[in-house]
């Protein structure tokens, strides 16, 4: 998938300003933490199944190499093909072949987080192979040729008015109609067609079983059930970290998984699939594929310090509570991976010379370190990041004046920070400055450098004294002690 | 018992009077609290802009100053999270440095965390009529799990009606230097905060956190003359007075 992350402040201020976007983004903030909390409740200690989750996902992350050797073993036992792709063109090419080599016209795909990241519709297309997506708001954003809003609801700010004319336009509706059920109804026929008969479908994997060598899909619509059981190929993508050791794990996750996702205790599909059909079998895929992405992310693991965003599983929790989230939405994330979770892995897939907005538009606020039912913690991720630019833009063969002038300004300022003089001299130099700008006590604007704080803020004028300068009038005036005994600390 | 004064650079230039009521209020409950002229500040803007060869140098005077303190208290919650979790990250690959910021982690402690923790006090002697609410500053709240002691703090003052503020503990668009960098995106949150505290109907917005303070303050400054936000040290030492 192309990144858009360079218009990141361009796509936000438009995301402000448009008010579809801005009313959803209310109505999320406002329920999914309702939602989700009740769903928890269902645990008998929602702490503890918290707990649980993120073990399992530190074990996956601890063991993957091994897990992975266990799940191609035990997938292959069970007749499936497994292939491993190194990266996004290599997986383009081997989905592309086996669909020509069994010369199929059109491919049905349920929605996958995977198939964005490589942009796998847009390469099957350019080579003549037609992909029908089959979610709803996923038909919806490919016929506009939308990036997703929302993971759960990636066209769930289009209104109905567009989505008719649209399906109009493609032939899915008759009658112009804003009824959502009417409109539903529609695709749903249209996409009934494509799956009778149907010789490939795609989908990703929501989770992949070790020891059983079985994968798992979650959804609310059917759809993926249908491109799993109607094709006579299938072929399931995964990344490599989606893999867990068991049976009972998996399970739990799945729990997890959907109350932070949706905040429900259950879709109204979770579909586990192990092997093609049998001999004696009525119904199922003849051919199942698996394969099993890379794309950067051995890489990944290799990075102690960045590591653990493999242990991610796209429930997207921390997009429904991130506050920046809230404010300008998913678009100027710019990539499949959007909120917390996106500005953690994008800049691994996509260079962090390339993404700074992303780790940079954050106020560390750590509401999605707080939410995370893997164990993520996003904050440290950014700061490591941040880190990382800054060594990258001073490297030897790497510099530019800027960059060096902004090295040196700072490097100036920490030792006038490690000198209690130098620091009192500083502020005594800053403070008239900063002074001469005042006005009524307060300072309205500084034209040079830090006038964003400015666009909606005052500032009071610095005091005529610091506390360090104060400190010594306060030693000679005691005070009294309160009247209240204080309790004895036991 | 002395107590060390962690007076962080915002206190220390922008708000003094902040430190001046943490100095009374310790006092007045019998501390003795010291205070290292020497100190500067922890350093963290650095680090979260990502210099952290700068930021370590600043670590290890922190460090100097600060290291042999039985007690440090901040009214700062960022500053005290930024010793308590980052120095140790920080200096890990210097492994004596990284002890002694290891041990100076378990010494430091926020102010009404001290106060209500480790004096176990919750009425400081404060008086106030009036209707107050309080902001959960993120790095108070989810960085050293403080929440109920600045709420008992509250619940000690005498004649002190307490109102929730919806969403309280949702970011106020601060940031450090996200609040310059993404005007706009602050803009939009820090709106938010200030319009909860407005549908409260109280009169004071509490926080114990200095940066919150220049931020959301500084809003209400220039969109809500005559609403006010406010340290809770201050409110305790002065009754809910400006000094």
């Amino acid at each position: 998938m192309h990144s858009r992350v360079d218009q990141f402040m361009e796509m936000a201020r438009k995301e402000m300003k448009n008010e579809l976007s801005q009313t959803f983004l209310k109505l999320v903030t406002f329920w999914a933490p309702i939602l989700r909390q009740t769903a928890l409740s269902s645990f008998p200690d929602p702490v503890a199944a918290e707990s649980y989750s993120r073990a399992i996902r530190a074990e996956v992350i601890e063991r993957l190499p091994e897990l992975l050797e266990e799940f191609e073993k035990n997938a292959i036992s069970r007749g499936v093909k497994v292939i491993w792709a190194r990266d996004a063109a290599e997986a383009n090419n081997i989905i592309l072949d086996i669909a020509k080599r069994k010369g199929v016209k059109y491919i049905t795909k349920g929605k996958s987080m995977i198939t964005e990241e490589i942009g796998l519709n847009d390469h099957l297309i350019k080579n003549g192979i037609h992909v029908y997506e089959t979610d709803l708001g996923e038909v919806i954003t490919q016929l506009l040729s939308l990036p997703p809003f929302h993971l759960v609801g990636p066209a769930i700010n289009v209104p109905p008015e567009k989505i008719s004319e649209i399906f109009l336009e493609n032939g899915i509706l008759k009658e112009p109609t804003t009824d959502p059920v009417t409109l539903g109804k529609a695709a749903r026929m249209f996409l009934r067609k494509k799956f009778k008969a149907l010789d490939m479908g795609i989908v990703g994997v929501n989770m992949a079983i070790a020891d059983t060598g079985s994968f798992i899909n979650v959804e609310n619509e059917g759809n993926i059930r249908m491109n799993k059981s109607s094709p006579k190929t299938l072929i399931a993508i995964m990344s490599l970290e989606k893999v867990v050791p068991n049976s009972a794990d998996a399970i739990h996750m799945i729990r997890m998984l959907i109350r932070n996702c949706n905040g429900r205790k259950i879709t109204s599909y979770v579909s586990f699939d192990t092997g093609p059909k049998k001999a004696d079998e009525l119904d199922g895929p003849e051919e199942i594929y698996m394969v099993i992405l890379d794309n950067g992310r051995s890489e990944i693991y290799k990075d102690f310090k960045a590591r653990s965003i493999l242990k991610c599983i796209r429930c997207g929790a921390c997009l429904n509570t991130c506050p920046v989230y809230m404010k300008i939405g998913g678009y100027p994330y710019g990539f499949v991976y959007t909120g917390p979770m996106g500005q953690a892995i994008n800049p691994l897939l996509l260079g962090i010379e390339n993404t700074t907005d992303l780790y940079r538009a954050c106020t560390l606020c750590g509401s999605c370190k707080q939410i995370c039912p893997a164990g993520v913690d996003p904050p440290t991720l950014f700061l490591e990041y941040r880190s990382r630019a800054i060594r990258m833009k001073n490297a030897k063969d790497n510099w530019t004046l800027l960059s060096r002038l902004a090295n040196t300004v700072v490097t100036v300022f920490s030792f006038g920070m490690s000198q209690g003089w130098a620091w009192s001299l500083g502020v005594k130099c800053v403070r008239p400055v900063l002074n001469f700008l005042s006005k009524d006590g307060y300072i309205k604007d500084i034209p040079m450098g830090i006038q964003g704080w400015f666009s909606c803020r005052d500032l009071r004028a610095v005091p005529e004294k610091t506390f360090h300068e104060r400190w010594k009038d306060l030693q000679n005036k005691p005070v009294p002690l309160a009247d209240i005994a204080k309790k004895e600390v036991i | 018992m002395k107590v060390s004064l962690f007076i962080p650079c915002t206190v220390d230039i922008m708000l003094p009077e902040i430190g001046v009521a943490t100095y009374k209020l310790l006092s007045r409950l019998g501390e003795q609290p010291i205070y290292h002229p020497e100190q500067t500040c922890c350093g963290q803007p650095l680090f979260n802009a990502g210099y952290r060869d700068q930021a370590k140098r600043v670590a290890k005077h922190f460090i100097n100053v600060f290291g042999n303190d039985e007690c440090i208290v901040s009214p700062a919650g960022s500053c005290v999270s930024m010793v308590k979790y980052h120095y140790p990250e920080l200096l890990e690959d210097e492994p004596s440095w990284c002890d002694r910021a290891n041990s100076l982690a378990l010494r430091v402690f926020e102010l009404s965390q001290y106060i209500v923790d480790n004096l176990g006090v919750t009425d400081v002697g404060a008086t106030f009529k009036g209707m107050v609410t309080y902001h959960e500053s993120c790095h108070i709240l989810r960085g050293l799990g403080v929440s109920d002691q600045p709420k008992k703090l509250i619940a000690g003052v005498k004649d002190v009606q307490y109102v929730d503020l919806n969403n309280s503990t949702v970011c106020c668009g601060f940031g450090g230097e996200f609040a310059v960098a993404y005007p706009e995106i602050s803009e939009a949150m820090v709106k938010d905060k200030a319009q909860n505290f407005i549908n409260t109907g109280a009169e004071i917005l509490l926080l114990c956190e200095p940066g919150c303070l220049l931020n959301i303050g500084g809003y209400l400054h220039r969109n809500h003359p005559g609403k006010r936000a406010m340290h809770l040290s201050n409110f305790l030492a002065n009754n809910g007075k400006e000094v």
